[in-house]
């Protein structure tokens, strides 16, 4: 963990959601400093506000008070478009549902963001350096052989390598795990997750990490636990190697 | 560049799309072969209405007097064939005399006597110089009619439509008969054939006191038929030498009209007719031109064979623009299906959308992306459409030959036409009018669920499973 400026500094985050006549209140204020290097873990029970925060930390969802700085600019001051090249350029998200483009190849899928950030031109001019880039992320994560499949023929762990090896193209300074092996079996999980740690400690990433497993806690620098819309306590740890059984 | 890949990938995976290219695509085939087939049709029926006309009619108000001066016009033809054929846009010009009166068919002779009989036919006679007349209208390819029926019949010398049948020989007793010239239809009707005697009648004007109170009859015999395709010219119209139907009428007058052809008619037709008006004025063969586009008692004398068919030509154009709301409704129901299509994927793309904006994708971005999907399914569908429908109008005979004998239904009936053929224009205006109304309308239909995909909220488009 760096002791440098954060790359997400959160203050005073509130978020509510009119139902009815009633304002429901989901999150009531909470602080959050996520550093260069740092792998944070956000526990707690469902329906206690996870999501709506890391939506709101990543610049999906606007907080109905407080601020949020992504690398120090102030994203919800900023205009639409500006916020999307934000998130496009520094943050890099892996979804529990994978969230993989039916119609792409994993090749394709894993360029996307390259093809967002950049026009047409720009695009072409510098594709092959993006598909090399791409190809060596999923050569890493053992998908060699997958290039060209759809999300339909991949197993859930490899459209799982595939979400990351999307997040991880164009190297942005933070990833965003929203329960990325939520959805997997326990072994299959164990090795995504690998993979993730190997990558956030390999690139230095700030990971911001959703969870509801308690052993995951141990493997990162921080636990926040939340409770209803607030965070309720802090674990710092050392990190652990994976248990033999978890390997 | 995310938006032109996923939109033809979107695209080409999924076959759904299609329904969008196929309804544009069937709407400006079948437009353009609507319009096509229309045009032909309205074409025609230009055609149809025009019948002999000349391109100008030049038709003094001989007993008018000149407001200006109060000098009655000329009435010689000299002059005025001498100033109309010296206008640089004039090709050609002919002096027709014309009249009106009965035309006694063989087996009623004698009916004049019985004023309550039904068995004469109003028609106008008019005088013409054949040489002259064939340069200015289309007399000579109408009378080159195919003799189809027992009735049709050209006449045996066309340089000389008045000369006498070859097989008829004149009876020495008897004064020279006049030959004359009718419609087909108009022989058809009463039973009349070359070679035919028949009688002629009319009222004449006294040349001295101006009463109109001479009756005159006269035997003439059928030379030949002619056949425009205006038919209710054929029935109505008997053509004379000039001089020998002056001779009958005993007129002063050497002409009532002059007929005149243009060397381009859409080109020089308004100009003509000014400049001609502004020229014969000059000579005192016509009265100059209004003060007033509005005088009630101002006499026209000068008008174009459209100002002749105004009324009719003017229901032709509503028939076009009415064809023309027609039209734009089957785009409205084509831009329609591009919107359904558009609004069910953005529907079930709703998770896309909302990863795309997580990889940083902007509003505008998702917007154009639907946009171009909504654009390239007009553009294939519209460049397909323009090929399919120019096609199936050039076409078209073959279409409806193979298309009756698969069905065994005669679907275009060539018997009630004067033409054999279905006819087609194909006006590329009006396909280029087609093909960028199909790409607007296809966009506007695109671009309402668009919007709606752009300003989609992405936590609400990542919830949606």
């Amino acid at each position: 963990m760096s002791d440098s400026s954060p790359l997400i500094q959160a203050r005073g985050i509130q978020r509510s959601y009119p139902v009815g006549d009633r304002t429901l209140e989901i999150l009531h204020g909470v602080d959050l400093d996520l550093f260069p290097g740092e792998r944070l873990c956000l526990m707690g029970a469902s329906g206690t506000g996870k999501t709506t925060l890391l939506n709101i930390l990543g610049l999906l969802d606007r907080p109905t008070q407080g601020q949020v700085h992504v690398v120090g600019r102030n994203g919800w001051a900023l205009s639409t478009a500006e916020r999307a090249r934000l998130r496009n350029a520094h943050i890099g998200y892996v979804f529990q549902f994978y969230h993989l483009f039916a119609e792409l190849t994993a090749l394709e899928n894993a360029m996307l963001p390259a093809m967002i950030q950049h026009g047409p031109l720009g695009y072409l001019g510098k594709r092959k350096v993006y598909k090399e880039r791409a190809l060596e992320l999923l050569h890493r994560f053992g998908l060699s052989a997958r290039l060209k499949h759809r999300p339909g023929k991949l197993s859930g762990g490899e459209q799982q390598r595939v979400a990351i090896a999307r997040s991880l193209l164009l190297d942005p300074p933070i990833m965003i795990a929203d329960e990325p092996t939520g959805n997997l079996d326990q072994a299959t999980g164990e090795k995504v997750l690998e993979l993730l740690f190997e990558e956030q400690e390999r690139r230095g990433l700030g990971l911001l990490l959703v969870t509801h497993d308690e052993n995951l806690g141990t493997r990162c620098d921080r636990v926040l636990r939340m409770v209803d819309g607030l965070i309720q306590g802090e674990e710092r740890h050392t990190r652990e190697a994976p248990s033999e059984a978890e390997a | 560049m995310y938006r032109f890949f996923l939109s033809l990938r979107y695209i080409r995976m999924r076959p759904i799309n299609w329904i969008g290219t196929l309804s544009i695509f069937v709407a400006v085939s079948a437009l353009i072969l609507i319009l096509a087939i229309m045009s032909g049709f309205l074409e025609k029926s230009r055609e149809h209405l025009r019948g002999h006309l000349s391109d100008l009619v030049v038709a003094p108000s001989f007993d008018l007097p000149v407001r200006q001066t109060g000098a009655m016009l000329t009435r010689e033809v000299q002059p005025m064939m001498d100033t109309v054929l010296a206008h640089p846009s004039v090709v050609a010009a002919a002096p027709q005399l014309v009249w009106y009166g009965m035309l006694v068919p063989p087996r009623r002779e004698g009916v004049l006597s019985d004023p309550s009989s039904m068995g004469m036919v109003m028609v106008s006679f008019v005088g013409i110089d054949p040489q002259l007349e064939y340069a200015a209208t289309s007399l000579r390819k109408d009378l080159e009619i195919e003799e189809k029926h027992l009735f049709g019949a050209r006449p045996d010398d066309l340089d000389d439509p008045f000369a006498y049948p070859k097989n008829y020989e004149p009876d020495p007793d008897e004064r020279p008969l006049d030959t004359i010239l009718m419609g087909e239809s108009l022989a058809k009707a009463w039973g009349l054939h070359k070679g035919q005697t028949l009688e002629l009648a009319t009222a004449t004007i006294d040349p001295e006191t101006g009463a109109f109170d001479q009756t005159a009859n006269r035997k003439v015999l059928l030379a030949g038929t002619f056949r425009s395709t205006f038919n209710e010219m054929d029935l109505q119209r008997v053509y004379m030498d000039r001089r020998a139907l002056g001779d009958w009428l005993g007129r002063y007058d050497e002409y009532s009209q002059v007929v005149v052809k243009l060397a381009d008619y859409e080109r020089d037709a308004e100009t003509a007719k000014v400049e001609l008006r502004r020229d014969l004025a000059a000579q005192n063969v016509l009265h100059p031109a209004p003060e007033s586009l509005g005088d009630p008692d101002y006499p026209w004398e000068l008008l174009t064979w459209e100002d002749n068919r105004r009324s009719m030509l003017a229901a032709i154009e509503n028939e076009r623009a009415l064809l023309g709301i027609m039209l734009g409704l089957v785009l409205l129901v084509a831009g329609f299906g591009v919107f359904a299509i558009l609004s069910m994927m953005v529907s079930e793309k709703r998770r896309d959308i909302g990863i795309l904006s997580a990889l940083g994708a902007t509003p505008k971005g998702i917007l154009s992306l639907f946009l171009s999907i909504g654009g390239l399914e007009a553009l294939v569908g519209t460049v397909l459409g323009v090929i399919a429908g120019v096609y199936a109008a050039i076409y078209i005979d073959p279409f409806e030959q193979w298309l009756s004998r698969v069905f065994g239904i005669q679907i275009f009936d060539r018997s009630i036409y004067y033409f054999d053929h279905i006819p087609t224009v194909i006006e590329w205006t009006g396909i280029v009018a087609i093909a960028v109304a199909a790409i607007a309308v296809a966009l506007i239909a695109a671009a309402i669920p668009a919007l709606r995909a752009a300003y989609l909220n992405p936590v609400d488009a990542l919830r949606y499973e």
